[in-house]
């Protein structure tokens, strides 16, 4: 008997987006059940209407057999489904044992008072029960993310969550703090809960999960016995045609220094020190990846070398000449590329057009302005011939970035950074959000402009893909270079992760030798 | 704009060209007042500078045509507002115009009672008399005039010689029904000599000064000659008392008057009667009427004897009545005529306003919301003038609305437009003011030179400040607005206004220093500006579409951290987009100054830098579609303003439908407008993939945001 159960659940949104067609989803008591797809597959739609923030077009919800209709999130939680976000819904000034009480005790009866010392208890006894460990007395601000999310499952199974549905938990997780994150998933399971997990990363659904769901193009493509079936398989069922998930990368001998970066530093407004005293160098034909948590400095390491932010000390130097201090323009025309790292906020200005977004560095000189007249067939051309080149799927260069999906977005700004004929590549999170088609290719053109000389800097929060990609790699902590590693498959995860968390350091001498 | 038309495109330039051709047609048959004209190309030929006038036609048109193709379905949806918003406008009217029938119940009016008879009474209180002694044609010696009194009325007597010089000296008497002296004088003393120097101005006169009456019933004046019987001379008397009359009128006397339903009275009348005493057989013709031709009182009059019982009752007098009697103005007058009177007695008549019934009060409105909306909606059209007028309204407004499309283009919301028309006009104006001897093809060009460079300067300013100091840049142009605006005032009323002028504005600009005129209807004039607004349309097309610089501000304008990852100077940009649109604003004060006032006045535009936001904003910040909907928007004040002087509308209300259908307007543009940045922040699109793409973003982002 399936515990709960939905069916022909069909979503379509105001806007006329069909986002949920028919779909099926049926989930066991007692087990952990994966539901993949890509982005845009109708996952998140799905799981907020199982919790009540979106309501089916049409469509019916069983829990435990019985027809039930969740009209809001109060309610999904009164029936025992419980939900834990990508972005968590702390408070980040309050101590965790006051984030887990407070959901419950929103019926203050007596005042506006928490009892504290009742709270941290429960907390306690919670956390012991389910194997997450939490400080009850922390403030959320000063604890790791993978704290916060414990803090977060906490919260649910405080107010009595059955059915725990974890939104993409791993994507901000390192992989020490994943692996502590399924060990409790397992914990959670043995205690009777039943957990739907989300994830894109197949690797982990293997891992981890006893049933897959697959979503595809809003549809579910089928459910299958995660011991039946291998990533190969659910890759092609979420893609729905063969997917590639090696690239090819040929060895090739590494070439002149292109990017040489010495002591860079960056202190922000209020004096906290993100970037601390970096020295590296980026050779031809090489790609140097950046491994680290998030918020280690990476992307203030990107936004000094590609001129958004002015650093503190230091110097950059790109084929001899010193690029820092003059603003994006002056570095670009040093031949250095960038793929930023939220192309939402800095990669494309989603009202112009796909034409215009693809001539931001080049607009202001022939062949694009001639005699100070932008020439639109020039800019029309270079669209059409982008669009072809690089596979992006759009009808058109004269239609807004807006109307096109993540994947093809992203497709536009590695177009325009790979085409401006760049001596170093700043691939910031080249695949964030991307599906697993466009992955593929974008890292195959990372690999083939690599081949052809290309430098590239590439920043990534996910551990695979820099381990695949890079090679060398670099390890940042707290705005530290900490390790500068060869890529050779003698290289695990785990020691990776040593580094990432700052257990480790590497000794100086080897770090310099590796540089 | 794309000139490799589409199947789509050309259906939307033929909807755009039918659409303008009716457009033009419509104000062509309107200005020209074709209607009337039996020859209509002579009627057109006529006008002076017509082919000017049809050339300015055609680029209404034009802007038709372009407003249709560059917004496509949306230019609907523009239309489809700017329809329901009038729609609304009228039910606002119709509400104001609810008590429009009103008008009928009230106003001053008159009545009066005619006879060939005798009347029984000649005088009433407040009224005097005259006649003449030993006149030849009806020689008499004595003077009997007859009213009706109460008891305990205090009545004064006064007999006089119309003309002093003639000797006459007077003596009077008041004698009861029985022939009984009541009282008597014959001298006028000083003191009512001075109180009543109306009528008494030598005491050879006789006056008796509050008399008492001692019983109701009906007295008799004897007026004779004192001394000398046999002269010939003309006298007066007049009876006048505090009391009201117990017989208010008197055939052929003077007519009463008083008002129905004064506006603004605590208890107003609404209802009258008077008395008079008839004579049995006396023909008497009633006679109750709007005082003045344009009050529109609806009267109804009624008779009524002693008793009570209604005679004889009239609501509307027919058109014959109107034509014989000169008092009735209108059927709405009322009047009982040759009424043959049964007895000797007293008689009531009862005025009163015609009741409203629903469906005048219905008729009534509706009618006064058609005829105000008439004017509303076809008035700038209805003359030349008018026309004229809405065309340099226009003017202003597009060249503001230019000015403003730039800035917002860069997502710079800049409302300095204000201060830079004040400082535009003002420069201007002083170089017209100042060299009016040199040559106009040299002068005009400096003014507006400098106009569009005081413009630039002022928009460089807050460009600067926002560009450097990071200055929040709606606060800093307000603050700036304040600053030219009072620098405009203080130079017009210290500087520029002659001595001897009654209000502060400078002199007439010369000849040498106004934009020559293009059309001249009535020495009301179009001037070259038309050329100047053609050339800036243009230009800011040019610089947005297809410039470097135009780019760049639409790139900000996009997402401004998207500009500068790609290299765009987006401080220098900013400055930039928004001096540029300080100088388009500039010109639009100088087309003020040299073209339509001719002369610096003390205000020149209010809130009309913020109008060219609303014009902006309804043509999504597009300079080809500007020319349309600051059009449109001029044609609405243009016509509110017609509605106001033409309708019974009071100007605060006009004021309050402009406003809403303005309101209505600015608010489509506003929900595009935020709708615009919405996506622009977060990136919907037509894929919900977008979505999650935003929230992939971790937490922990926000440590570097």
């Amino acid at each position: 008997m399936a515990l709960i159960e939905a069916t022909h659940i069909v979503k379509i949104y105001p806007n006329g987006v069909l986002a949920n067609d028919q779909v099926y989803l049926s989930v066991e008591k007692g087990e952990i059940h994966a539901l993949v797809g890509e982005n845009g597959a109708g996952k998140s739609t799905l799981m907020k209407i199982l919790y009540g923030l979106e309501h089916p077009t049409s469509g019916e919800i069983r829990l435990r057999d019985q027809l039930v209709e969740i009209h809001n999130p109060q309610v999904a939680i009164d029936m025992g489904i419980g939900m834990v976000h990508q972005n968590f819904m702390l408070v980040d000034s309050f101590t965790i044992a006051e984030n887990i009480a407070l959901g419950r005790e929103s019926t203050l009866a007596a005042g506006l008072t928490l009892d504290r010392q009742k709270a941290i208890r429960d907390t306690q006894e919670l956390s012991k029960q389910y194997g997450l460990f939490v400080e009850p007395n922390a403030r959320v601000e000063a604890v790791p993310v993978g704290m916060r999310q414990r803090v977060e499952i906490l919260k649910a199974l405080y107010r009595g969550a059955e059915i725990l549905i974890l939104d993409e938990p791993t994507a901000v997780l390192t992989p020490r703090e994943t692996q502590d994150l399924f060990t409790a998933v397992r914990n959670l399971v043995d205690e009777g809960k039943t957990v739907i997990f989300i994830t894109h990363k197949l690797r982990e659904v293997m891992e981890i999960s006893d049933r897959v769901t697959v979503m595809r193009d809003a549809r579910t493509v089928g459910t299958v016995n995660t011991a039946a079936t291998n990533e190969r398989e659910l890759a092609r069922m979420m893609v729905g045609r063969e997917v590639f998930m090696q690239v090819d990368k040929p060895p090739v001998e590494r070439g002149t220094p292109v990017l040489d970066v010495r002591g860079l530093t960056y202190v922000n407004e209020v004096g906290r020190t993100l970037l601390r005293d970096a020295s590296f160098t980026c050779y031809e034909a090489e790609i140097l990846g950046i491994a680290g948590v998030e918020g280690n400095g990476q992307t203030e390491l990107v936004e000094v070398l590609t001129g958004l932010r002015t650093a503190s000390a230091g110097e950059a130097y790109v084929d001899g000449t010193s690029v820092l201090g003059h603003g994006p323009r002056k570095i670009r025309e040093a031949h250095v590329a960038h793929i930023p790292e939220d192309r939402l906020t800095n990669g494309v200005a989603l009202t112009a057009s796909i034409g215009d977004n693809l001539i931001v560095d080049r607009y202001y000189h022939p062949p694009v302005t001639q005699m100070g007249i932008l020439d639109l067939n020039t800019i029309r051309a270079n669209s059409a011939d982008m669009i072809e080149q690089f596979n992006i799927l759009a009808p058109s260069g004269d239609l807004p970035v807006a109307s096109l999906s993540g994947g093809n977005m992203q497709k536009v700004v590695v177009a325009r950074e790979l085409s401006s004929d760049p001596r170093l590549l700043i691939a910031a999170q080249p695949t964030r959000g991307v599906d697993i088609g466009a992955i593929e290719y974008i890292h195959q053109q990372l690999v083939d402009q690599r081949t052809n000389g290309l430098a590239i800097l590439l920043i990534s929060a996910d551990l695979q893909e820099v381990m695949k990609l890079s090679d060398r790699i670099m390890v940042m902590y707290e705005g530290e270079i900490v390790a500068v590693l060869p890529n050779t498959p003698d290289l695990t995860e785990d020691k990776l992760g040593l580094y990432m968390l700052g257990a480790e350091r590497q000794p100086t001498a080897e770090m310099e030798q590796n540089r | 704009m794309n000139l490799h038309f589409s199947a789509s495109q050309w259906r939307l330039l033929i909807a755009g060209v039918a659409l303008a051709a009716l457009v033009i047609g419509l104000i062509v048959y309107q200005s020209f007042e074709l209607a009337e004209a039996d020859n209509m190309w002579d009627a057109i030929t006529g006008a002076p500078d017509w082919q000017n006038i049809l050339f300015v036609d055609a680029l209404i048109g034009v802007s038709v045509v372009l407003f249709i193709l560059e917004l496509r379905g949306d230019s609907m949806r523009i239309l489809l507002t700017v329809g329901m918003a009038l729609l609304f406008g009228f039910f606002m009217t119709a509400f104001f115009n609810l008590d429009a029938a009103d008008k009928f119940v009230r106003g001053n009016f008159e009545v009066r009672i005619l006879s060939d008879d005798d009347s029984p009474v000649d005088l009433s209180y407040e009224q005097d008399i005259s006649g003449a002694f030993n006149n030849p044609d009806d020689p008499i010696t004595e003077g009997r005039y007859s009213f009706l009194g109460a008891e305990g009325d205090k009545v004064t007597i006064l007999a006089y010689a119309i003309e002093p010089e003639s000797g006459l000296d007077m003596q009077v008497a008041l004698l009861d029904e029985s022939g009984a002296v009541v009282a008597e004088a014959t001298e006028a003393d000083r003191r009512v000599q001075k109180q009543y120097g109306d009528y008494v101005q030598s005491e050879t006169d006789a006056a008796m000064r509050d008399v008492v009456l001692p019983a109701d019933g009906l007295y008799t004046i004897l007026a004779q000659p004192e001394g000398d019987t046999e002269l010939q001379a003309e006298f007066g008397v007049a009876l006048l008392s505090d009391h009201d009359s117990a017989a208010g009128l008197i055939y052929n006397g003077q007519a009463v008057e008083d008002i129905f339903n004064r506006e603004g009275d605590t208890d107003p009348l609404k209802q009258v009667d008077y008395t008079f005493i008839g004579g049995e057989g006396d023909t008497v013709t009633l006679l109750a009427y709007a005082k003045r031709a344009n009050v529109p009182v609806d009267l109804e009059v009624i008779l009524y004897d002693e008793a009570g019982n209604k005679l004889a009752e009239n609501f509307d007098a027919n058109d014959e009545q109107v034509e014989a009697y000169e008092e009735l103005k209108s059927t709405r007058d009322s009047i009982i005529e040759s009424f043959v009177l049964p007895a000797t007695a007293s008689y009531r008549i009862h005025v009163q306003p015609q009741p409203l019934d629903l469906s005048t009060k219905l008729d009534e409105t509706l009618d006064e919301t058609v005829h105000a909306y008439d004017a509303f909606l076809l008035g700038p059209l209805s003359k030349l003038n008018r026309w004229m007028d809405w065309q340099r309204d226009a003017i202003t407004l597009i060249m503001l609305g230019l000015a403003i499309a730039i800035v917002f283009r860069a997502e710079q919301f800049s409302l300095g437009a204000e201060g830079q028309l004040y400082l535009g006009a003002l420069v201007a104006g002083v170089i017209g003011l100042s060299f009016g001897d040199v040559p106009r093809a040299l002068l005009v060009p400096i003014a507006l030179f400098s106009a569009a460079t005081v413009g630039f300067l002022w928009g460089l300013l807050p460009g600067a400040l926002k560009a450097y100091l990071d200055a929040n840049e709606l606060v800093s142009t307000l603050m700036l607005n304040t600053i030219a605006v009072k620098f405009y005032e203080m130079v017009i009323t210290d500087q520029l206004t002659p001595p001897d002028a009654g209000f502060s504005a400078s002199d007439w600009i010369p000849e040498n220093g106004l934009l020559a005129p293009v059309i001249t209807v009535e020495q009301n004039s179009i001037t070259i500006a038309i050329y100047i607004l053609i050339a800036l349309i243009l230009f800011s097309w040019l610089l947005i579409q297809r410039t470097p610089l135009g780019y760049e501000i639409r790139m900000i304008g996009a997402n401004i951290k998207f500009a500068d990852y790609g290299g765009v100077n987006t401080k220098r940009t900013i400055m930039l987009a928004m001096a540029i649109s300080g100088a388009v604003a500039g010109l639009a004060g100088a087309h003020l100054a040299l073209g339509v006032h001719r002369k610096l006045l003390l205000t020149i535009s209010i809130g009309l830098a913020f109008e060219g936001v609303v014009v902006a904003l309804l043509a999504r910040n597009n300079p080809l579609v500007v020319p349309f909907t600051g059009l449109l928007y001029a044609y609405l004040r243009a016509g509110a303003q017609i509605m106001e002087r033409e309708a019974n509308i009071s100007a605060e209300v006009v004021r309050i439908i402009q406003a809403v259908v303005i309101l209505l307007i600015t608010a489509e543009a506003l929900v595009t407008f935020f709708q615009q940045r919405q996506v622009r922040r977060r990136g919907s699109g037509g894929e919900s993939g977008d979505k999650q793409d935003r929230s992939l973003t971790p937490a922990e982002g926000g440590v570097h945001g």
